[in-house]
């Protein structure tokens, strides 16, 4: 299967984004939850995992603070800020714009968010 | 956004402990590898699948940490660190470097704090750049001027300026009457003055407008200095009461301490101008009183339309105030400020910050050299470094990192020694030189030292980062020789060129100043000396008690042992002020000269008879002054034999009328415009008994004695003292005077020789450099020639030839250079031509000559280059 660093940049951003707005996750959990919500075809390799995540805590949209995981294990939980919030408003109806107008020159009308 | 910025800020400050990152990798992978075990693999596999799903740990770690605002300056810290290493390691590379540097940065860093002010400094004034002087010029008088007659038709009737403002010719010596008597230099200027020039008195005030009205207040202003050697800084001097020339005067403020004339002249006491425009119409015959006008520029007129616009009034002046023969002599001059403070001091400025540029460049080009050869040396270190991931970009700035430390490290040093050399300037610089007394290393010259440091390192750091490894590097060692090589070659080839200009500069100055110091000057200088005597004007208010002190002073004098001859004269050559004459006003036999125009002046002077015998001037026809023709009413003339050519060519000038008088004698030429200008024409008035002789300029005492001056020096001042102890009297050996006038092509031969020297030493240390390191990588290839029957001389001529062709070639360069350079130097070379081939040769032989020394030290290592060892060399 073909790694995920073909995503734009922008929208790993948003998928991680979008994933932590249910609630604070460590990284492991975000990339699990983005392939189970993409039925297995968004695999999120590390390689870029990690660096997006810390890119958005120094951007100030995400905070890491650590914490026991399910299995009582030392880890790193990241959550949404105010700032996150906000930017994932304004992410979403970029998106969607986007989309729309991409599904308008290619002559399909967008399938319902599922 | 500032949320955002903040945030960054914040991370940048806290440092962020590493092993969380790793911690937080280590927890997903073991995350993958409990899930894996979940779906049923081995504890083995399930790591390792852990593994090839995570990729490469290092590349994420990287990039994680990339993300990091201000990740690249722990970056520079290491290039630091690892740069700092290196040079502890290499201290036989570190030391030349930093020295060469510091030469190169610390000359320029001193020439610079010199010629600072001639050429780049604003003026200490407000809108310095825009003030200008404004009048009229001949050739008598070369600083603009203009009369009161005329003055307030300019004012009035200007466009250009949105200011003017006056002040009087000159300082002129004043007295302070007081408990503490002292001689002061006192001027005029009006009440526009100061705030024209944008400077507030630091105590008090302004003249008022009241105050340069006729009959107004006697208030004055002080200068600081006066202020505070009289009056130690007393705030109480306002208002107080101080005697100037025997009639009390109210101070009412005190100039700023750094503040400077725009004539550049100190003055003590400045009493307010007083301007009458209608007595100005008749005074002086209707001409007004001579006097300076500065002006400011409205914001946007260049000085060029200024002077299209002052054209008219000028024309119109010159018509109604100028005889119509003497027309053609009268100019319209409008200066910049700078222009008339620095005079022609800034083409030597510019000669001199050019020279030492040279030097810097020559420098840098030695330690651009220098690190190339370090880098060749590493270049097995930098490959391996490439190979393990360090990219290009990060290679050039580990070589850019060592130049700046090495520059700043220069600079350093270089400030160090630009304090000395400094000293050096300032003790060496002739007296015409403006601002000297001001110049130092202020925070505006350091900033320029870092710049030029920085700019050296990156001049000296990316030539040989241009050349960092590629991957071939690790195996092959002689293959990229030669790419290499060129470059540096060029280097080598760019220093001899350029210390060829340097040194044919610096040869051509020399044998300039070696003639101005070996000409005939016509006067006998040792045993002689002058004496000024400053007359207070208000004890000698007529041209009689004044003529009657100098007699008195004379007789006195005259009877002292040892004096050989004495006389007194308006002025003394070879050089300083000297009274003019137009030709125009030349008549000969009552008709006037007809001769050459006005261009050049005749140089007059008003001796007493003794003056030829005092200065040992040859009367080559006729005879001397005698004492019986002071007494007569007979009016009689000496010319110069210069003049006699010019005005009786082939004829007999004795017996002959010269502006109404009769030529007695014809007297050898003496230099009289300068040591380094042409003569001039000269004609000698006798100075007489009668008072009109005594008129005008104060005359300069000459004393020749068979005793050394500085024996009789003391019984000169005891004899003037007996007859006036309050006058000041100031004296000086002719040599001193003539030395003073060489000061000039001294400081510059001294400077510019100094600068060829380092750089003739830095080129041929290059030179040297690069010929010893060509041997050292061909030592084996030297070796196979030998061993395939090479001689020992064959192997000579191969390395030589190749330090020939760098000389050959840069030295031709630099040839073409220099004779093109040389032109700038046309106004400071006395009797020498700017392409005079005698220096030129020398200079190219000198040059040559190092150069082929350095060439052949390392050409004779390589031709005792044993085969044997030489093959097994590696």
């Amino acid at each position: 299967m073909q790694p995920s660093t073909d995503l734009l940049q922008g929208t790993l951003d948003l998928l991680i984004l979008q994933t932590l707005a249910g609630g604070p996750m460590h990284g492991w959990g975000v990339a699990q939850r983005i392939q189970q919500a993409s039925k297995e075809v968004l695999q999120i390799g590390q390689g870029s995992l990690y660096p997006a995540l810390h890119r958005l805590e120094y951007k100030g949209w995400i905070r890491a603070d650590w914490g026991a995981s399910e299995n009582n294990r030392r880890a790193k939980f990241y959550s949404l800020t105010m700032t996150g919030r906000k930017q994932l408003q304004a992410e979403l109806k970029t998106w969607d714009r986007l989309s729309d107008a991409i599904g308008l020159v290619l002559g399909r009308i967008p399938e319902a968010a599922g | 956004m500032m949320n955002e910025w903040l945030t960054r800020l914040r991370f940048l400050f806290t440092r962020r402990k590493t092993d969380e990152l790793e911690e937080e990798l280590r927890f997903h992978v073991e995350q993958s590898v409990e899930r894996n075990i979940a779906a049923g693999m081995t504890a083995e596999e399930a790591r390792r699948q852990a593994m090839i799903d995570f990729g490469g740990v290092e590349r994420a770690r990287q990039q994680t940490y990339e993300q990091r605002p201000g990740w690249w300056l722990g970056t520079v810290e290491q290039d630091l660190r690892y740069a700092l290493r290196g040079f502890r390691r290499n201290a036989v590379f570190t030391v030349p470097v930093i020295a060469t540097l510091a030469v190169g940065i610390g000359a320029t860093t001193a020439v610079f704090s010199v010629v600072d002010r001639i050429l780049f400094r604003s003026l200490p004034y407000a809108h310095g750049d825009r003030l200008v002087t404004v009048g009229m010029v001949h050739s008598l008088e070369k600083q603009e001027f203009m009369m009161g007659g005329f003055f307030f038709d300019w004012r009035d009737h200007q466009q250009p300026f949105e200011a003017m403002a006056i002040q009087s010719t000159g300082p002129h010596a004043c007295d302070l009457v007081e408990n503490n008597p002292a001689q002061l230099d006192c001027l005029d200027f009006d009440a526009g003055y100061l705030p024209m020039l944008g400077i507030s008195p630091v105590l008090g005030r302004n003249f008022l407008p009241e105050e340069v009205l006729p009959n107004g207040p006697r208030v004055v202003i002080i200068s600081y200095g006066l202020w505070q050697d009289h009056y130690n800084r007393d705030a109480g001097i306002l208002n107080r009461q101080i005697d100037v020339d025997g009639s009390p005067a109210r101070v009412v403020g005190v100039l700023p301490r750094d503040f400077q004339f725009p004539t550049l002249q100190p003055c003590d006491v400045i009493f307010p101008m007083v301007l009458n425009k209608a007595d100005q119409k008749t005074a002086n015959g209707g001409y007004g009183n001579p006097m300076r006008t500065f002006a400011r520029l409205k914001p946007g007129v260049s000085i060029e339309q200024a002077r299209a616009e002052m054209e008219p009034l000028f024309d119109h002046t010159r018509d109604s105030f100028v005889p119509a023969e003497m027309r053609k002599d009268f100019h319209l001059s409008i200066r910049s400020l700078r222009d008339r403070e620095t005079q022609d001091a800034q083409s030597m400025a510019w000669i001199l910050l050019g020279s030492v540029f040279a030097v810097l460049l020559i420098a840098c080009a030695n330690v651009a050299s220098l690190m190339m050869v370090r880098g060749e040396g590493r270049e097995r270190e930098l490959a391996v470094r490439s190979a393990l991931g360090a990219s290009r970009g990060r290679l050039i700035r580990q070589t850019l990192t060592e130049a700046a430390l090495l520059s700043l490290a220069g600079a350093a040093a270089g400030i160090a020694l630009a304090e000395g050399l400094l000293r050096v300037f300032v003790d060496l610089a002739p007296t015409g030189v403006p601002f000297l007394d001001r110049a130092g290393l202020d925070l505006r010259i350091a900033l320029f030292t870092i710049l030029l440091s920085l700019l050296c390192g990156a001049l000296s750091g990316l030539l040989p980062a241009l050349q960092t490894p590629r991957v071939v590097a690790l195996a092959a060692r002689a293959a990229k020789f030669r790419t290499r090589t060129v470059l540096r070659r060029s280097l080598v080839v760019g220093q001899i060129a350029v210390s060829m200009v340097l040194l044919s500069g610096a040869a051509l100055l020399l044998k300039s100043f070696r003639n101005v110091e070996e000409q005939s000057l016509g006067i006998e200088t040792g045993g002689v000396f002058t004496a000024q005597i400053a007359l207070p004007g208000f004890r000698y208010d007529t041209t009689r008690k004044q003529m009657q002190f100098y007699l008195d002073a004379e007789a006195a004098i005259r009877r002292l042992p040892g004096i050989r001859a004495i006389a007194f004269s308006d002025s003394v050559p070879p050089g300083g002020w000297q009274s003019g004459m137009r030709w125009t006003d030349l008549t000969i036999d009552g008709k006037p000269y007809q001769g050459e125009g006005t261009g050049d002046t005749l140089t007059t002077r008003k001796v007493t008879p003794d003056y030829f015998s005092a200065l040992n001037i040859p009367i080559v026809r006729g005879h001397g002054f005698t004492e019986e023709d002071t007494h007569s009413a007979e009016r009689e003339v000496i010319i110069s034999r210069l003049l006699a050519a010019r005005i009786f060519p082939g004829e007999d000038p004795i017996g002959r009328r010269v502006s109404g008088r009769t030529v007695v004698g014809v007297a050898e030429n003496v230099k009289n415009g300068g040591l380094v200008q042409p003569d001039a024409p000269e004609i000698y008035f006798l100075r007489g008994k009668s008072e009109s002789d005594w008129d005008g300029k104060k005359p300069v005492l000459v004393i020749s004695s068979v005793l050394s001056p500085k024996a009789v020096a003391p019984w000169v001042r005891s004899q003037i003292a007996a007859i006036d102890p309050t006058v000041p009297v100031q004296m000086e050996t002719l040599d001193q005077t003539v030395s003073k006038l060489a000061d000039r092509p001294r400081f510059e031969t001294a400077l510019l020789g100094f600068f060829a020297f380092c750089g003739l030493l830095m080129a041929v240390i290059g030179l040297y450099g690069v010929i010893s390191f060509a041997v050292a990588q061909r030592t084996q290839e030297i070796g196979v020639r030998m061993a395939l029957g090479a001689t020992r001389g064959n192997i000579l001529r191969l390395i030589a030839g190749e330090g020939v062709r760098l000389i050959v070639l840069g030295g031709m360069l630099g040839l073409g250079a220099a004779l093109a350079a040389a032109q700038l130097l046309k106004s400071l070379l006395y009797n020498v031509g700017p392409h005079d081939l005698v220096t030129y040769a020398a200079v190219a032989l000198l040059l040559a000559l190092a150069a082929l020394a350095a060439t052949f030290i390392p050409a004779r290592a390589a031709m005792k280059v044993e085969p044997v060892v030489a093959l097994r060399y590696e």
